[in-house]
């Protein structure tokens, strides 16, 4: 059985290089391992988990809409030993304007799969050898336009329904003088792109 | 027989949603917390006209109608965790599955039927303090007794 904090000082030791890939590991002490990479050492990063850490089971990779911060790549891998597992979040940031990054298919096959699903929900670009991989859709039919996870993305049923919490207790139809709106969706007039 | 009966469910499934009626204020808490839009209230105001004793007249809600769609609900407990009074609650009972999607709208005396198989909260910890209810209740109790005997 792995000891936690054993787990951490290996962590630090394979991303302080060599080959360095200028990341930074966080350690909150009882949750995951994080490791912040810069998005051109992303593969490296992954590569040096995957051949360095022994980290061979690669769980998911998806990202997080950071809004100005721009797109956040998560991948979460892991070891299976007996009695014990080793795992690791990677994460990298991209910029919000042209989201682009290594693909990591040549590390984990499997990952192919999670990078088309991030393509059609982030809109982010995995590339190979500098070319933008061609990703066909995987969930959203052919017609689909925008990227839905993106929280910029105009969810119509939350436009199209009325809240029905709008109401205050005692009333049976939102009052016409004053709308409350729910909370986390913005007026429609100023959502969307 | 009852799915709870049929199956060993345990306590705390998140089966279906038991509305008490006569708990709910229609605050419209649970409406608004559910992040799936998927309950619905109406109530009306009424007014209570003050006692013999004199004071004021009084308004209160009242419920007209309350209903949870299924075919939107993704079991958070988010409304069951939010009510102040403890007029939503967790049954292990399962909403059967409908042939028309709209027959998963279930309004107030459906969610009410659920009420009696919500199961008794779990046990307090060993050596846990007794709760604050138990104290409060024993006390009335006393003082009832006490003005009973004058």
């Amino acid at each position: 059985m792995t000891v936690p904090g054993e787990w951490a000082v290996a962590v630090r030791a394979a991303y302080d290089g060599p080959p360095a890939v200028a990341a930074t590991v966080h350690d909150d002490g009882f949750g995951l391992l994080a490791v912040d990479v810069p998005a051109e050492r992303w593969l490296d990063a992954v590569r040096l988990a995957h051949d360095g850490l022994g980290l061979v089971f690669f769980d998911w990779l998806s990202a997080v809409d950071e809004l100005d911060g721009g797109f956040r790549l998560v991948c979460h891998v892991a070891a299976h030993a007996p009695g014990a597992v080793r795992h690791l979040l990677l994460r990298t940031l991209l910029a919000r304007e042209r989201p682009a990054v290594d693909s990591v298919a040549e590390v984990f096959a499997g990952a192919a799969w999670h990078e088309r699903e991030t393509h059609e929900m982030f809109g982010v670009d995995f590339l190979r050898d500098g070319e933008a991989l061609d990703l066909a859709p995987l969930l959203l039919p052919d017609s689909f336009e925008g990227h839905p996870l993106r929280k910029d993305f105009v969810l119509a049923s939350r436009v199209a329904k009325p809240w029905p919490g709008a109401k205050e207790p005692g009333e049976s139809a939102a009052s016409s003088r004053r709308r409350p709106r729910a909370p986390g969706v913005p007026d429609p007039g100023e959502w969307g792109p | 027989m009852t799915v709870s009966e049929r199956s060993a469910l345990p306590a705390r499934s998140r089966g279906v949603i038991a509305l008490v009626e006569e708990n709910c204020t229609s605050c419209m808490l649970c409406a608004r917390e559910c992040p799936a839009w998927c309950i619905y209230i109406d109530s009306h105001q009424e007014t209570v006209p003050a006692g013999p004793a004199g004071g004021r007249d009084r308004t209160r809600n009242v419920l007209d109608r309350f209903a949870i769609d299924w075919s939107l609900c993704m079991y958070c407990s988010i409304c069951v965790e939010v009510c102040p009074f403890e007029a939503l609650s967790w049954s292990p009972e399962l909403a059967p599955a409908e042939p028309d999607i709209r027959d998963l709208l279930h309004e107030r005396d459906r969610l009410g039927s659920w009420a009696p198989s919500v199961p008794p909260p779990d046990a307090l910890d060993e050596r846990a303090p007794a709760p604050k209810e138990l104290a409060a209740a024993e006390k009335v109790a006393a003082r009832q007794r006490r003005s009973a005997q004058r």
